[in-house]
């Protein structure tokens, strides 16, 4: 493996952990209800904009929620026909058009064989499955979860691995952790990373069915949230090693964590211990302290229980000291793969323009998540340290540290 | 990397229990059947009263690898195991189900790939680091090769690698949209993995063909339990020295190579 440098810092148990080789993320490219580039990503989180609507690309009316952060029409000048009729692919490469113009370079300088794809999803291609079994049967090969990084790796045209994680809702995290493994191992000099989601009647039918979508706004840590609301998006980063990267960069992913809950299929663990001991995985591998921290993602869907734990869990890690908090599904809603690199990129964009997004839909903070929630309006914050947590179904928990650039 | 030893296999399939049930020829073997399917095992019904049958063959073939290491549960419980659940399509009875209504909503977080590996980390304890890849044979090496790095990068002191593949609720679909030859075999398998000596290498490369990996002709199509259960055949065989693992899927092919047998002696064995 590359580059065990140091002792950094120690797990749970004071096992000593190698602090590994640090990745730079060259530059990020996003599709979401709020904005298909970068650029429009952060000015709407800035401004308040709202990505809320009335789902329109399939019928919800006989759903008891029928709102959620759908992307109305995909905007960017792409070669459609090379890409296939497929919502979780098209989400894919439109945010890697976005990653390739961020990046300025396109294609990627980077040999095909030495160019990998990561990328993690709650839902794979379910909907090509539900339409399939609909009686459009040339979709069932494009049911399997993961068709699309492939779609996404013939877009790219490279010719490296293509991997697909499903840790649920961490899975973007995941992807970008794992990304960062190929690297340290050698196996590729350029890792497009990240995760996706599509919204389709599967997903939305579920979570109706578990009474966990809110008719009223996403109210991340309010006292008065009552849900969350689903969204769509995809968010992309590109890695290389840290000693392969230029001057020109988004930031610095220094560390990685993760940890089952085994604790309940569908629900966190209500003492937040799986989340807190990704956190702590995560510092010990980034080798900083959690006094270090400047700034946390939060994962904060706005359901009661969520929101609670986490608190409990990020006031453990955290300590005393009051580190400035929000969550970005008021504004896009929860888009489940996508949202652990979205909120990586959003941790990233914080530190290049001094200003951190204010939560939307938080107003009244409820005093069980006692945490410096940045409400209101934006606050001017240069994070050097950000922490970003996941959770998802199946107990899964992940969180990242991430460096903006200087 | 560093080559991690395996401690223990627990291989459940379509064909019986271990490596010892596994045909010579899995096309012969299989008489023209299209499948060779898993009963859903006959763990306490109350506590998986919602689990679907993928979830119960993952607790199974834990419990089965914790036999062949002679070890209770208490011996992977915690926060000092790691997870590396993989599948291609284990999840795709729960989708299909959840897509043609027949049960209830409750069933709803059950389509997730995560509920596989959230039900055996629940059942016994495992509280570690994780990853769940979705793919083909390559996306077992794969997972092999990520316990590896978490043995390696120190977050851990073992590592259960589980594949879960599941065929009878959806070879109707399989035989529609083609591209799966052979008997398709259910299978779960775990693995359990610790730190070793000598080095493991994973080489990727191309096939335009997507051919098979070297124990597909024994074993049938298994998806991403293909390579854990050819470690479990190759273990069987007795075979000492160097071992080679390879897997093919959508074009793109890995192998893995031990530099020495990697298997840990069995007490009963011993």
């Amino acid at each position: 493996m590359g580059a065990v440098q140091d002792l950094a810092g120690s797990s749970s148990e004071g096992r000593p952990t190698p602090r590994l080789e640090r990745i730079a993320i060259l530059a990020g490219g996003v599709c979401t209800p709020i904005g298909q580039d970068v650029d429009a990503f952060w000015s709407a989180l800035l401004t308040g904009a709202d990505g809320i609507s009335r789902i329109e690309r399939f019928p919800v009316d006989d759903l008891r929620v029928g709102n959620g952060g759908e992307i109305k029409k995909l905007t960017r000048a792409i070669e459609w026909s090379r890409v296939p009729d497929c919502r979780a692919s098209r989400l894919l490469v439109s945010a890697a058009d976005d990653l390739l113009s961020q990046a300025g370079a396109r294609p990627l300088p980077v040999a095909p064989e030495r160019l990998a794809v990561v990328v993690g999803t709650a839902l794979g291609g379910v909907e090509e499955g539900e339409r399939a079994l609909a009686g459009e049967v040339g979709r069932l090969p494009r049911a399997l979860y993961d068709a699309p990084a492939h779609a996404l790796k013939r877009w790219l045209g490279a010719r490296g691995p293509a991997i697909t994680v499903a840790t649920a809702c961490a899975s973007g995290a995941t992807a970008m952790g794992l990304g960062a493994e190929l690297l340290r191992r050698g196996e590729a000099d350029m890792v497009v990373a990240g995760g996706y989601d599509g919204l389709c009647r599967f997903v939305l039918r579920g979570f109706n069915g578990l009474r966990s979508l809110t008719r009223d706004r996403v109210r991340p840590f309010d006292g008065r949230r009552s849900g969350l609301l689903l969204g769509e998006a995809a968010g992309l980063v590109l890695l290389c090693r840290e000693r392969d990267a230029g001057a020109r960069r988004l930031g610095t992913l220094l560390g990685y964590g993760s940890a089952s809950d085994a604790a309940h299929i569908a629900a966190p663990d209500p003492e937040g211990r799986g989340i807190e001991r990704a956190m702590r995985g995560a510092l010990a591998q980034a080798g900083v302290d959690a006094g270090d921290v400047d700034f946390v993602s939060a994962h904060g869907t706005a359901t009661t229980l969520n929101d609670a734990s986490e608190a409990k869990a990020l006031r453990r890690v955290l300590g005393a000291r009051r580190v400035p908090v929000n969550s970005i599904k008021g504004a896009i809603g929860h888009t489940m793969g996508a949202a652990a690199t979205l909120e990586a990129i959003l941790c990233l964009l914080a530190g290049r323009h001094g200003q951190v997004p204010a939560t939307l839909g938080l107003e009244e903070l409820d005093p069980a998540c006692d945490l410096d929630l940045i409400q209101g309006a934006p606050r001017a914050l240069r994070p050097r340290l950000s922490l970003s947590t996941s959770l998802g179904f199946g107990g899964c928990n992940a969180a990242l540290v991430l460096q903006g650039a200087a | 990397m560093r080559g991690p030893a395996i401690r223990a296999i627990g291989l459940i399939t379509g064909w019986g229990v271990g490596a010892d049930a596994v045909p010579p020829d899995a096309v012969a073997a299989a008489g023209g059947r299209r499948v060779l399917s898993l009963e859903r095992p006959a763990l306490d019904p109350e506590r998986f009263r919602r689990s679907p049958r993928e979830c119960v063959l993952g607790v199974a073939a834990v419990a089965a690898m914790l036999e062949d290491a002679e070890e209770g549960p208490e011996a992977i419980a915690g926060e000092d195991t790691g997870f590396v659940f993989v599948t291609a399509a284990a999840y795709a009875a729960s989708n299909r189900q959840h897509i043609e209504p027949r049960g209830s909503n409750v069933y709803f977080p059950y389509t997730a790939p995560a509920a596989i590996s959230g039900e055996v980390a629940i059942e016994y304890g495992i509280r570690g680091p994780y990853g769940i890849l979705i793919g083909g044979p390559t996306a077992g090496a794969d997972a092999i090769a990520h316990a590896a790095e978490m043995l390696e990068a120190g977050t851990c002191r073992r590592v259960l690698v589980l594949g879960v593949e599941i065929f009878e609720e959806c070879a109707d679909l399989y035989d529609r949209a083609g591209g799966l030859d052979g008997p398709l075999v259910e299978a779960a398998c775990g693995l359990w993995l610790e730190p070793g000596e000598g080095a493991l290498t994973l080489s990727r490369g191309r096939s335009r063909r997507g051919g098979a990996g070297g124990a597909r002709r024994r074993l049938g199509e298994m998806l991403a339990c293909e390579p854990l259960a050819a470690l479990a055949l190759h273990r069987a065989s007795g075979r000492q020295g160097p071992v080679e693992i390879h897997a093919a899927w959508r074009g793109e092919t890995a192998s893995l190579r031990w530099s020495h047998a990697p298997y840990r002696a069995r007490r009963r064995a011993a």
